[in-house]
């Protein structure tokens, strides 16, 4: 048996109980990695697995290569969520500043503000996970905002490599990025399909080709000296596929990935040389204040930038101030870009560990302020530091003054749609409260409309929700169905849920009806179902009506709702 | 200070020839095994000697053994296994006798030295656990009847070469005395990690699993991390030892076949399975690429003719010592042609005895290659035999069953056919499961929670704990012989992948989000495609119309949806009043 076998032994030993902490109390895995590999540190040297961790870096950047959708880089790229751009670059300069008031040099002090202003994307999307399945506005807008920041790290890479050559070979190292990405794309479009052909059936093969493929890859990018993170990213790209036709291959590359990604952070880890345990005073009270303050402006700053910024591109301040809660860690990208620079010798060990340090700790704490977002966000607000709301509320409404005896709809997707086009059927007025951007323009169409934040009292009295008929809530989140409850309105009230015991318990804390989707859905299947097995219908014409319905379900709701 | 780290190209030399040489074996029919060690040969120093052995391409081929033994463990359910333990013990034992008698024989009729020859005939007592697990899992085999047989008796030549390793290791023992102690030491330590290993499944391990069974990267690491605290422990058992004034050694193997043993008493084995094979494979291949990494021409091609005689001569042996003595112990003729006829190799093992045979200086470099060669031989030949084995048996059926007993040893696995499969427990399967259990006789459920899972199993139902995305699970299901399937995953993957999967008469029952996944759901021929959202937007709708014009079922509607919302049974018993009276 090798030293190495031995390491990487210990490592997965002592990573082990680790993941069962972060489990049980649901926190992300890769603060725990880090932690692990600092106990790590006292076992193994890290040189004997830092080869085994860059193909955990390699294997990293490939699968965010993989899952782009280049449909969202176009979205992403005319919407206001550019704001991402400027988050980075007022946070960025700041951490770069504090490196410099610290006594770090320029050139290291770019690296402290790079992992200041990028957030990471596993902690974030981890954290998130709910919010994408309840498609809220915050849940999409802090992933793209993760996405522009990944694109920008990568960028960052390749021009790193860059800068350590003079100043003409940078367009050489741009123009080699580009050509490695060129030639992912042809890959892509015309090798890959002919591969996959000819693996057949065989996972395993298809599996060793993009493994090859990478390793191609890699290597082409670390021939042309420019840094294998671009690499990998081009072979990810050159992967990218519907992965319908290749599950077994995907599936493949998650295990692969897991395995090595794992063997990174813990190496990350067992790279941080310990304040006070392995070093003097002075020395661990430098190290501290630089990752102290990284911290203060990656959990404080930075979340607080972002807000500013969301809400001048109008974004209302509770979306605001939640999606920025997301971003508060330092990016598994920024790690990424430490340990390169600091095997290229372009930084110290003292500032790599402040950054290593910051990493950990922020994504932690990250997990910490999403469990109280919506707390932090009523302190702040409470506080009147998100600035008075009512004005953008009032400039973006539309309610006549006279409305009353009306329908409250909240929300206006797949759902209040339906209910806007019952109420208009019967002429009866209705007022429709919203609060995604995104849906401004559809929203406008309707005849009474409260452009604001279901959570806030404001939008109820400007909805003149207290003379209301009755109010159809169709927002899933329980946050919203309670807040509703609370303002204790006399109208009727109707709630959604997504599951069956908050349901039963918003029904006995007063909700006329609470309706639950998959509920319903069970009971329309079963019908179905029924049919079939007694043998009233055959599986051919249920297809026929069953798909029927559907084009004219798709005639009758406008594209913005499939 | 750390410095600077360069990717070492080796690897990326070893993927790539060996991809290529896996295609090209895919294209002509020939087992991936083969292709892999080819590619070995051609970039090793034998030919072109692109690529030497390093340390991380050894970490590699290590972790792909202990990898192949972890997974093999995995599959192992004790109570399908207990029955042949005995059968095993009394195959094995006399088979290496035989073998090894055999192997010195025929080495001292070429004109190896007595020692040598005593040496040789160690080494090719065992057949190679690489080469029939890869292909018996490759094959689908490794937990068929024959299967276990082979997989057992490995195991137990296993830890011979652990016992013969350590005799060596120590160098040349004084007396019988040594051996003996040294044999009973590595029995007494298989022992112990057997229990620890058994003594965790029954008491830890089913609590640490079940709570972390549904997050789906920490269940991988941390029977990662399990796996390897195993193999640690048995790497460095002599370094435990040391202080009691004992010198013994575990294979890396045996301790990844017992951690995995553990887990295989869980009931989320399955879906581990999935996840810990693609590292295998990678793994294995290393493994396999570098067999032949190790050696140059010279030493390896000295003895070549000699080689080549004693396999013709080993292999036929061994399939004829394995057919008596698995015939012997009452095994059908099928079970025991295919038992015997997959373990006719030389083992990698016989390389690694007759490396640590050679620093220890018994041999000469010559016939450390001579062994090498004899075992890529004997392996690749009988990768073709393996790969065949079915042909052959079907060839030489008529001729063997005259030469057999009766079998009264078989067991076989029920399978499913024409039954129901539905895809995650959920609140919209759930109503549907009483109706598919009246008209299907079975009704498998796929689901990936383990309080799912459990409610199923009190109801009776089969339940997979796993992710439909893989493919065992997909086959453990047995979704292309079934004759209704109904997803609640809203994943469109998911769905076009069952919609690939079935046949053209199954029932598909799938669910969308979105429209145009609903139409392209259909395209793809799904009967039905359940939408939640727009069902549920279409009810409220009805149900605000009869609120404003106050019409009377509304109050009644709503009162039965409440009382649906009350049932707390897992499956409800559908009224007939579904639909609701709004609908018209």
């Amino acid at each position: 048996m090798t030293d190495l076998l031995t390491a990487v032994s210990i490592m997965f030993i002592i990573t082990g109980p680790f993941l069962l902490v972060a489990n049980r109390f649901e926190l992300p895995t890769v603060p725990f990695f880090v932690l692990a590999g600092v106990i790590v540190g006292f076992f193994v040297d890290p040189e004997l697995t830092l080869e085994l961790a860059q193909y955990g870096i390699a294997l990293l950047v490939f699968s965010f290569g993989v899952d782009i959708e280049l449909s969202t880089v176009r979205t992403v790229l005319v919407d206001s969520e550019l704001a991402a751009f400027g988050q980075i670059l007022v946070v960025g300069s700041l951490g770069f500043g504090l490196g410099l008031l610290l006594g770090v040099p320029p050139g290291e002090s770019i690296y402290l503000g790079a992992a200041a202003a990028l957030s990471s994307t596993i902690v974030g999307a981890a954290l998130l996970q709910r919010e994408f399945d309840t498609n809220l506005v915050r849940g999409r807008l802090a992933r793209s905002i993760h996405f522009v920041q990944d694109l920008l790290a990568i960028l960052f890479v390749l021009v790193l490599s860059a800068a350590t050559l003079a100043v003409d070979s940078v367009a050489t190292v741009v123009g080699y990025g580009v050509g490695l990405l060129v030639a992912a794309l042809i890959v892509n479009r015309y090798l890959f399909d002919v591969v996959g052909e000819f693996a057949g059936d065989s996972d395993e093969l298809m599996i060793l080709a993009v493994v090859a493929l990478l390793a191609l890859f890699v290597g082409a990018a670390e021939f042309a000296g420019i840094s294998i993170v671009v690499g990998a990213f081009a072979a990810g790209l050159a992967v990218r596929h519907d992965p319908v036709e290749y599950l077994g291959l995907f599936n493949g590359l998650e295990s692969i990935k897991d395995f090595f990604v794992a063997i990174f952070f813990v190496t990350i880890g067992a790279l941080v040389v310990l304040p006070f345990v392995e070093l003097g005073w002075t020395e661990s009270v430098e190290k501290l204040l630089l990752a102290g303050g990284l911290v203060l402006l990656t959990a404080v700053v930075k979340p607080a930038v972002t807000t500013a910024i969301l809400i001048s591109q109008g974004y209302e301040a509770r979306t605001a101030t939640l999606t920025s809660l997301n971003t508060d860690q330092v990016s598994e990208f920024a790690l990424i870009i430490a340990i390169e620079a600091l095997l290229l010798g372009l930084l110290s060990q003292s500032v790599f560990d402040a950054i290593i340090l910051a990493a950990a700790v922020t994504m932690a704490t990250s997990s910490l302020s999403q469990r109280y977002d919506e707390q932090i966000y009523r302190t702040l607000a409470d506080h009147g530091l998100l600035g008075s709301r009512h004005e953008k509320i009032d400039e973006w409404s539309d309610v006549p003054a006279d409305l009353s005896d009306h329908v409250v709809i909240v929300g206006y997707g797949r759902q209040g749609q339906t209910l806007v086009e019952t109420c208009e059927h019967l002429d009866h007025p209705y007022v429709v409260i919203e609060n995604d951007p995104a849906r401004r323009d559809a929203v406008a169409d309707c005849d009474a409309f409260v452009f604001g934040d279901a959570m806030e009292r404001y939008t109820w009295e400007k909805a003149n929700a207290e003379d209301a008929r009755i109010v159809v809530s169709t927002v899933k989140s329980e946050f919203v169905s309670r807040r509703i409850l609370s303002f204790g309105f006399d109208t009727d009230l109707t709630l959604r849920s997504g599951d069956r015991e908050s349901a039963l318990e918003l029904l006995d804390e007063g909700a006329l009806y609470v309706s639950h989707s998959d509920l319903l859905a069970g009971q329309q299947l079963a019908k179905q179902i029924r049919a079939l097995v007694d043998g009233e219908l055959t599986p051919a014409e249920l297809r026929e009506r069953q798909q029927a319905e559907l084009e004219d379900r798709a005639d009758r709701l406008p594209h913005i709702f499939h | 200070m750390v410095s600077e780290v360069a990717l070492t190209i080796d690897l990326a030399i070893i993927v790539f020839s060996a991809t290529l040489a896996g295609f090209v074996a895919k294209q002509t029919g020939q087992p991936t095994i083969i292709a892999y060690i080819v590619a070995g040969i051609v970039i090793g120093p034998a030919a072109l000697g692109l690529v030497e052995v390093s340390e991380l391409t050894e970490l590699l081929s290590e972790l792909g053994l202990a990898f192949l033994l972890f997974l093999l463990g995995i599959k192992m359910r004790l109570e399908e296994i207990q029955y042949i333990l005995s059968p095993i013990v009394k195959i094995s034992i006399p088979q290496m006798t035989a073998v090894f008698l055999a192997g010195a024989g025929i080495s001292l009729a070429l004109g190896f030295t007595p020692l040598e020859s005593l040496l040789i005939g160690l080494a090719v007592m065992y057949s190679s656990t690489a080469v029939v697990v890869k292909m018996l899992t490759d094959k689908d085999e490794a937990t068929s009847l024959h299967g276990k047989i082979d997989v057992g008796v490995l195991l137990v030549q296993d830890i011979v070469v652990v016992i013969i390793l350590a005799v060596l290791a120590a160098g040349r023992p004084d007396d019988v005395a040594e051996v003996a102690t040294t044999l009973g030491v590595v029995l007494v330590l298989v022992a112990l990690v057997t229990v620890a290993a058994v003594a965790a499944s029954q008491t830890v391990l089913p609590l640490v699993f079940r709570r972390i069974a549904d997050n789906k990267e920490v269940f991988f690491l941390v029977a990662l991390s399990w796996a390897f605290l195993f193999v640690f422990v048995s790497d460095n058992v002599n370094l435990f030892l040391a202080p009691l004034g004992i010198e013994a050694y575990l294979s890396i193997e045996m301790g990844a076949f017992l951690a995995g043993l553990a887990i295989a008493q869980l009931p989320y084995s399955k879906e581990l399975q999935d996840r810990v094979n693609p590292l295998t494979d990678l793994f294995v291949m290393v493994f396999f690429v570098s067999v032949a990494l190790d050696l140059g021409t010279d030493q390896l091609l000295f003895y070549a003719q000699e080689a080549v005689i004693a396999a013709l001569v080993l292999m036929p042996v061994k399939f004829l010592v394995f057919f008596y003595l698995i015939d012997w112990q009452g095994f059908g003729t099928e079970t025991t042609f295919l038992g015997s006829i997959n373990m006719m190799q030389v083992s990698e093992f016989g390389i690694i005895v007759a490396a640590v045979a050679f620093e220890g200086g018994f041999i000469d470099a010559e016939v450390l290659g001579f062994m090498t060669l004899l075992a890529i031989f004997t392996m690749s030949v009988s990768v073709y035999f393996i790969e065949f084995n079915h042909q052959l048996f079907e060839r030489f059926e008529p001729t063997l069953s005259r030469w057999t007993g009766d079998g009264s040893f078989e067991g076989g696995k029920r399978e499913y056919r024409d039954h129901a499969v539905v895809i995650g427990y959920d609140e919209v399967t759930r109503n549907a499961l009483p109706i598919l259990a009246d008209r299907y006789e079975d009704v498998v459920v796929v689901d990936r929670t383990v309080d799912h899972i459990e409610t199923l199993e009190e109801e009776g139902y089969d339940a997979i704990y796993g992710d439909f995305r893989n493919a065992t699970i997909r086959k453990d299901a047995a979704i292309k012989k079934a004759a209704f399937a109904l997803s609640s995953s809203v994943q469109p993957e998911v769905n076009k992948a069952l919609l690939r999967e079935v046949s053209e008469d199954t029932v598909v029952f799938v669910e969308a989000e979105r429209i145009e996944h609903a139409t392209e759901l259909y395209d793809r021929g799904a009967h039905c495609v359940v939408m939640p959202p727009y069902f549920a937007a279409d009810r409220l709708a009805d149900y605000l119309r009869a609120y404003l014009e106050e019409e009377a079922p509304f109050e009644e509607a709503i009162d039965d949806d409440v009382e649906l919302l009350e049932s707390p049974e897992p499956f409800p018993e559908p009224a007939d009043r579904l639909g609701g009276d709004l609908d018209d």
